[in-house]
């Protein structure tokens, strides 16, 4: 089991003796927790990002336990002399995979944020939403441990946001930790372990009493060994489970969630049957 | 760190950034060098332009890549890491570029002594040559390191450093440049070949101190 990235006590400015932008922040991001992290413009999000994703080293005060780390910026240059696909091959390369595990994985994220058709082309001549997926796709590809992601939804049409949701959800299922900056309340919602807030520089949790909307669901309905119990993981990522029947489980899921919960109980042994998948109708999204 | 160093290479020859200073030091050598002139004299000559050189393309390596993408990287592998590799791509590109010219101006000098007449033995000399280059490479990828991010940031302030201290190295006494070069025009002189291996130790001793420094301040002083 990999160690906690702990920040402790710390702090960052700019320049010797340029003014503190964060101080005496405390995080511990364990294994498997996606954070969210709140504030307004200039408040030293970023700041805490960079800190997080190790780019940055603490002015003050100590960081331990660093994963393997990718990192999504805000934006994403275009201003690179190497198609999509050859610079995703450099970077899963540089994330430490093989020359051929890297150009597979830089091809099938191509595909599932729906920029394959892009693979071959120039960076410099991609459209902002299609430099973002590359960015997105270089975080992804080499399966970090922790995942930062600075307001990485911005820029991606309604699809590859729904995929980033669901690789965030994979990434959170396969024990990695994922700490990210969105604007949108609806991202995620309901699924982060924990909230934080920058303000005046100082990191606050947000209580966890405050109501938190969930959104979009959908119901699965599963049948398994009479005696059988729910795997581990799909207990991990389901928002309330019934047993309907001996055996038979109706599953309310979280949407980015739902391939993950599928794929652990169709490879879980035994498997299990999946009678039906049916999206919940929750127009308001409130309820949970 | 391989893959480190393939891509920041990848990213120096597609950039096209590497032309300017390799074009400029080629028409130096084609002005200051023609066939049939004392070896050592012409390689002391070659040796010496190729520390600005070496100095241009490490300041093009520092910062040909842009802000969001060196963030993505330094998180993969750490900035310093990811600082030194993009330093020591350049230090190879000024050693090739070194050596090849080295060999050429051998080919195309004449085995002799500044006098024309003393006989200097044509493979010494060409050792001695590549290692006076590799001294200047080693001196120029020091000083373009100095004179750039994370240590010099405002960019008007770091070319005029780079091109301050480049000028000082080669010719301020006690400089491991200033010692090859001069070994090599003193050696062109008496009629001996220098074996200059003091100096490219210094030399790679205070590079090797300098890409420490920048590689230590990369995540203290950004962005």
């Amino acid at each position: 089991m990999r160690p906690d990235l702990c920040l402790q006590n710390a702090g960052r400015r700019y320049g010797l003796r340029g003014p503190w932008v964060l101080r005496g922040v405390d995080l511990t991001v364990a294994p498997g927790r996606l954070i969210r992290v709140e504030g307004g413009n200039g408040s030293g999000k970023s700041t805490l990002l960079r800190l997080l994703a190790g780019i940055d080293a603490p002015s003050e005060g100590r960081m331990t336990g660093r994963p393997r780390t990718a990192y999504v910026p805000e934006r994403f240059p275009p201003a690179l002399p190497f198609t999509a696909a050859g610079y995703l091959t450099h970077l899963g390369r540089v994330h430490g995979l093989t020359r051929t595990a890297a150009a597979r994985a830089a091809g099938e994220w191509l595909e599932r944020l729906g920029a394959a058709a892009y693979a071959d082309t120039p960076m410099a001549r991609l459209s902002k939403g299609s430099s973002q997926k590359v960015a997105v796709a270089q975080a992804l590809l080499g399966e970090p441990e922790l995942l930062v992601l600075d307001e990485a939804w911005t820029g991606l049409d309604t699809e590859a946001r729904a995929e980033l949701e669901r690789a965030v959800a994979e990434r959170t299922a396969a024990g990695g930790s994922v700490v990210f900056v969105d604007h949108d309340p609806r991202r995620l919602a309901g699924l982060s372990d924990a909230t934080y807030a920058v303000r005046d520089g100082s990191l606050v949790e947000r209580a966890s009493a405050e109501p938190v909307p969930s959104g979009p669901q959908v119901i699965v309905d599963a049948q398994g060994p009479p005696d059988g119990r729910l795997p581990a993981e799909v207990h991990a990522s389901v928002s309330s489970a019934e047993e309907t029947a001996p055996g038979r489980y109706r599953l309310t899921v979280p949407a980015p969630h739902s391939d993950v919960v599928l794929r652990a109980l169709l490879t879980a042994r035994p498997p299990w049957h999946v009678a039906s998948v049916v999206q919940r109708e929750d127009p308001t999204g409130s309820r949970r | 760190m391989t893959a480190l160093l393939r891509y920041h290479a990848a990213l120096l020859l597609r950039s096209q950034r590497w032309l300017p200073p390799f074009l400029l030091y080629a028409a130096f050598l084609a002005i200051s060098i023609q066939a049939g002139q004392p070896v050592l004299d012409s390689l002391g000559y070659s040796a010496a332009a190729l520390l600005p050189v070496a100095a241009w393309l490490a300041r093009i390596c520092v910062t040909g890549e842009p802000d969001a993408a060196r963030g993505c990287v330094a998180a993969a592998v750490g900035p310093g890491r990811a600082q030194v590799a993009c330093l020591l791509v350049a230090l190879a590109g000024a050693a090739a570029l070194g050596t090849v010219t080295t060999l050429l101006v051998t080919l195309l000098s004449d085995p002799v002594a500044s006098d024309h007449r003393t006989r200097v033995p044509l493979g010494p000399a060409c050792g001695a040559g590549l290692l006076a280059a590799l001294a200047c490479a080693l001196l120029g990828t020091a000083v373009g390191a100095l004179t750039s991010r994370p240590l010099l940031r405002s960019p008007g302030r770091a070319v005029l450093a780079l091109l301050l201290a480049a000028l000082l190295s080669l010719v301020a006494t006690g400089s491991p440049a200033q010692a090859v070069v001069q070994g090599l025009v003193t050696g062109s002189q008496k009629g001996t070949v220098p074996l200059p291996l003091l100096p490219l130790a210094a030399a790679a001793l205070v590079t090797a101190a300098a890409l420490a420094l920048s590689g230590a301040l990369a995540s203290r002083r950004s962005p």
